[in-house]
């Protein structure tokens, strides 16, 4: 495994059985999670694990074709079939049926989104008919006898081309496949920089379309009472409360009679955000047959259906002095947002993105512009990273070719140019809320001995064998926040998080929170948060999340949020525990509100320690109520809504150290060394998880992935035999560390990991590749780095382009 | 995609291929998992349920060699014509049955095109085909290639599945031809002199 080093990498987080620590240490220690018992014995709750009495199973008939006109739909031969219960096609709903975008932008042309497709089908896998029958196999023999009459219409499936005069026009309503125009940052500044510049670098390059691939497939389950209407859907969602606000009026179904709950979630990476046609039609299925009715999505369904990422057609130019430094940089995207707009996708390629493209680097100006172009794949929207990576790509790539161009080391090249102040502002609207760039900088340069290093690679290339090292110096915001400015920026919610904290009275806790985890580990990360701020055992403390039924209210699981809003949300609602158990303890001990001390689960009067009352019995005695101070209510438990001040910025060096092989265009990942930068930890161990699975993400990206269509728009990767999922043997061994500066915006100091793998590795790796082949002139190879591309671009100089 | 490929069949003349591969019952029979293969008048209006039971219940007629030739001129496909045709094909892990028209463009020996679409119920295909004759020293190459516009669930298996079935298919087709066709230059009643006359 890679170089011996003088400095020790960390073999990783070790760790450690939660009754070895009390609760005054819970919080940061690397405890194992408790969920994993269940999730590995089977114990744990899917949403196809649901059986429920006269449940009927729902399948769903698709488009074959990306784009066609539909002159008929016979279902007649299905609709005779033993044990179908039903069959529905557009012609049979009365609810407005279209699903929403929950993000506007001022230019957004807001294109109709139908739950069932019934005059035109916009993309392969686009819903034109529901079949219930008893079992699941013959809802979906059923679903092959229905007979569709298309008229296939031509297809474009590249944002670039789609933008073209004379491409095949998606939407009536958006003749030339504009979806919005969208610009940040200041235009002639940044044309002054390019003016005054020494060196001009440019790129094209395009960011891949990605198939998110959870685990578990989409899946829900729903049950109507037709007495009291009440409407249950149990599903695969990242966010609940999202699900059932914007649910209940695709079905026309009021919001307090709609439960929607996620029972464990294998996996979401984004792809449980989005409001998808196929829940709200399971949900309108079981109100129409009156039986519990179940969907699970099949692997196929998902790679035709689950809203991609990614998706740029980038050009990308850096304005350079002769010292080194960067004085503009101005990039113009055109953004594939599939043939819909999704929940989130109008943000993704703008407000997340374009705002993160000053990287980690003080550029005195920038501009961006986006097109959001309608194509016809599936709805594109966030996918793990969800904008941040696709311009953490951009700016890394562009930094190695700016060093090149001045003939730096593209480390010192970074250095020189990081942001050195905090509070930074930046030219695309953000301010930076701290950082210590240099530092993760310099841990990844001793892990790697890169001085020694570039010895090597030298001595290498001598003999004839080409190894590379690539940097990606990252940042991430996550925890997008305040609320007040989502809404400016066109978000059709808030971005707050509730949490209510409750005792009961025996002294247990049960902490419930909006935020909607699906693998993350919240329920042992939110117990330690809770348990520190109330100085109980950490086995005291439940954790709750993900049913509307029991949640006050929520925004689920997304953006890195959860640790930093919905955590903050936790301790808030514990410190007003903590302060009413406060004043109790002092009428009890009959002591003044302000003569009493909280430590570690125990209210003591100052100066008096024999007189304390431990917070458990505090609780017992809120419930009793028997000798409460006046105007105090019974009870004790709390809840908060969460409002963060700023989003919070995690930052982060990864390097990859490569082997090419010219002759078959091979690459070998012999070092990966990550260094992160995520404020204050909850759990090392679930950090170092986040940490290990992003990285393998993007690495995928970088030389695995992508969802690849042909001219008609049909889906070529459309199973996993044909779309590289990275397997064990395709990701290396991890390096890791991290450093810590703690984010001053929340009461936790922490920033959130969930999206820092799949954000920083795609660009450590295509730089290194390109290092390696600095010799062959290799500037840039679009990912996915198959063998085929990289060897082509290795041998472009000889026969390698054309034969 | 595109296929094409060069098939040889060897101790046959040009005119005897010709011949077995303008005949729909010959085609028929070689080609895998092909129920019918009918002339038909409109192409967009063809019952294939109907097709299907007159196919059950209809008669086999000989091919090449104990076929009369004229016979088998007489049943020949023609340009202009249409032609429908069922066919089961095993993909991957489903097994589509293609209701097919074909429509043979340009018929001119020793070269033939076609064009045609199929469908079935998550899958179809529209197609444009050729092929030409050419005389070798022991035989007959058939250089055929075809441009096909795959969608539905086949497509999404993607080439990597689609290519070693077309091979297969076209492979079984062609060795059925060429053991059809082996038996008719050892005929001693001339009929390789009748087929030359005819073409």
């Amino acid at each position: 495994m890679g170089a011996e080093s003088d400095s020790e990498p960390r073999s990783g987080v070790q760790a450690i059985d939660p009754d070895d620590v009390d609760a005054a240490d819970i919080l940061g220690s690397a405890i194992e999670r408790r969920e994993d018992p269940a999730l590995l014995t089977g114990d744990a709750e899917y949403t196809d694990d649901i059986e429920m009495r006269g449940m009927v199973h729902m399948a769903i008939k698709r488009s074959q074709h990306a784009h066609a006109r539909i002159d008929g739909i016979d279902t007649s031969e299905a609709e005779a079939m033993d044990d179908v219960v039903d069959v529905f096609t557009a012609d049979d709903l009365d609810v407005p049926g279209n699903l929403p975008t929950g993000w506007l932008l001022d230019t957004l042309e807001q294109v109709d989104h139908p739950i069932l497709a019934g005059e035109r089908v916009r993309y392969q896998g686009d819903a034109l008919a529901v079949v219930v029958a008893e079992e699941r196999y013959v809802a979906h023999d059923a679903v092959d006898r229905i007979d569709v009459d298309y008229d296939r219409l031509d297809a474009v499936t590249d944002p670039a081309d789609a933008l073209d005069d004379d491409a095949p026009v998606v939407h009536d309503d958006a003749g030339d496949n504009t979806a919005f125009d969208w610009e940040i940052g200041d235009a002639e500044k940044t044309d002054a920089a390019f003016d005054d510049a020494d060196h001009v670098v440019s790129l094209d390059l395009e960011n891949q379309l990605l198939i998110p691939n959870a685990m578990e497939p989409r899946a829900a389950v729903a049950e109507y009472n037709p007495s009291n209407e009440e409407l249950a859907v149990h599903m695969t969602s990242q966010n609940p409360h999202l699900h059932r606000l914007l649910m209940s009026g695709v079905i026309d179904h009021p919001e307090h009679k709609l439960r929607v709950r996620a029972p464990d979630v294998g996996g979401g990476f984004g792809s449980k955000i989005h409001h998808y046609a196929d829940e709200a039609l399971a949900a309108l299925a079981a109100k129409r047959v009156e039986r519990p009715v179940k969907w699970v999505a099949t692997r196929t369904e998902t790679y035709l259906t689950d809203a991609q990422g990614r998706g740029h057609d980038t050009t990308a130019e850096m304005a350079l002095s002769d010292a080194g430094d960067i004085l503009g940089f101005r990039v113009d995207t055109a953004a594939n947002l599939g043939a819909y707009l999704s929940t989130f996708a109008p943000a993704v390629p703008t407000y997340l993105y374009g705002t993160l493209l000053s990287g980690q680097y003080d550029i005195p100006a920038i501009h961006c512009s986006v097109t959001g172009a309608f194509t016809n794949v599936p709805p594109v929207d966030a996918y793990r990273g969800a904008g941040r990576p696709e311009a953490s790509f951009v700016v890394e790539r562009m930094v190695d070719l700016a060093a090149d161009e001045v003939g730096m080391d593209p480390a010192e090249f970074r250095r020189h140019n990081f942001v050195g102040e905090f509070p930074y502002q930046t030219e695309v609207a953000v301010e930076y809320d701290s950082g210590d760039y240099e530092k993760t900088l310099d841990r990844s340069l001793d892990l790697l001995d890169y001085d020694e290093f570039r010895e090597k690679q030298a001595a290498a290339r001598e003999e004839g064998r080409y190894i590379g090292v690539g940097f990606s110096a990252y940042i991430e915001a996550c925890g997008l926040a305040p609320s007040e400015l989502a809404g400016q920026l066109g978000a059709q919610a808030g971005l707050w998080e509730s949490g209510l904290v409750r005792f009961h009275p025996s002294g247990k806790v049960t902490a419930y929170c909006g935020t909607s985890g699906h693998g993350q580990g919240h329920d042992t990360t939110y117990a330690q948060i809770v348990a520190n701020e109330l100085g109980v055992d950490y086995e005291d403390v439940e954790v709750v999340e993900g049913d509307t039924d029991e949640i006050p209210q929520g925004m689920g699981t997304y953006g890195s949020r959860s640790a930093a809003v919905g955590g903050s949300a936790l301790v808030k609602s514990s410190q007003k525990l903590v302060e009413k158990a406060k004043r109790i303890a002092a009428h009890q001990l009959e002591a003044a509100p302000e003569d009493v001390e909280f430590e570690d689960g125990d209210v003591r009067v100052a100066g008096a320690p024999d007189r304390s009352m431990h917070i458990t019995e505090i609780a017992q005695a809120a419930y009793l109520a028997h000798d409460m101070p006046d105007d105090m209510e019974p009870g004790l438990e709390a809840t908060s809504f969460y409002d963060p001040d700023n989003f919070v910025f995690p930052f982060g060096v990864h390097a990859a150290v490569v082997e090419v092989d010219p002759d078959t265009g091979e690459i070998e990942i012999d070092r990966y060394v990550a260094v992160d930068d995520v404020g204050n930890q909850i759990n090392p161990k679930i950090v170092e998880g986040q940490i290990h699975g992003g990285v393998a993400q993007g690495i995928g990206q970088a030389l695995y992935e992508g969802a690849e269509y042909d001219d008609n728009g049909q889906l070529v990767t459309g199973s996993m035999q044909d779309y590289t999922v990275p397997k064990a043997e395709h990701i290396p061994e991890m390096e890791t560390d991290s450093t810590c500066t703690p984010s001053p915006v929340n009461p936790l100091g922490v920033k959130g990991v969930g999206e820092a793998g799949t954000i920083a590795a795609p660009q450590a790796v295509v730089n290194a590749v390109c290092d390696a082949l600095e010799p062959f002139d290799v500037d840039h190879i679009d990912m996915p780095l198959k063998s085929e591309k990289v060897w082509r671009a290795a041998n472009a100089a000889t026969d390698g382009g054309e034969n | 995609m595109e296929f094409d490929g060069t098939f040889s069949l060897s101790d046959v003349t040009t005119e005897e291929v010709w011949l077995a591969l303008s005949d729909p019952v010959m085609v028929r029979n070689a080609l895998p998992g092909c129920q019918f293969l009918v002339e038909v008048d409109d192409p967009d209006d063809v019952d294939f349920d109907a097709l299907s039971e007159a196919a059950e219940d209809g008669e086999d007629p000989p091919t090449l060699p104990e076929a009369d030739p004229e016979d088998v001129a007489e049943r020949a496909l023609e340009e202009g014509g249409h032609y429908a045709a069922l066919v089961q094909v095993g993909v991957g892990s489903v097994k589509p049955r293609f209701e097919t028209v074909v429509t043979i463009d340009r018929k001119e020996f020793p070269e033939m095109d076609a064009s045609g679409y199929g469908s079935a119920s998550d899958s179809s295909f529209e197609m444009d085909s050729g092929m030409t004759l050419v005389e070798t020293d022991d035989g007959v190459d058939v250089e055929w290639w075809t441009e096909a516009d795959v969608f539905g669930r086949v497509a999404q298996m993607g080439q990597r599945v689609i290519n070693p079935v077309a091979n297969r298919v076209v492979g079984r087709f062609f060795k059925q031809i060429q053991s059809q066709l082996s038996d008719v230059g050892e005929e001693s009643s001339g009929l390789r002199d009748r087929i030359e006359g005819l073409i």
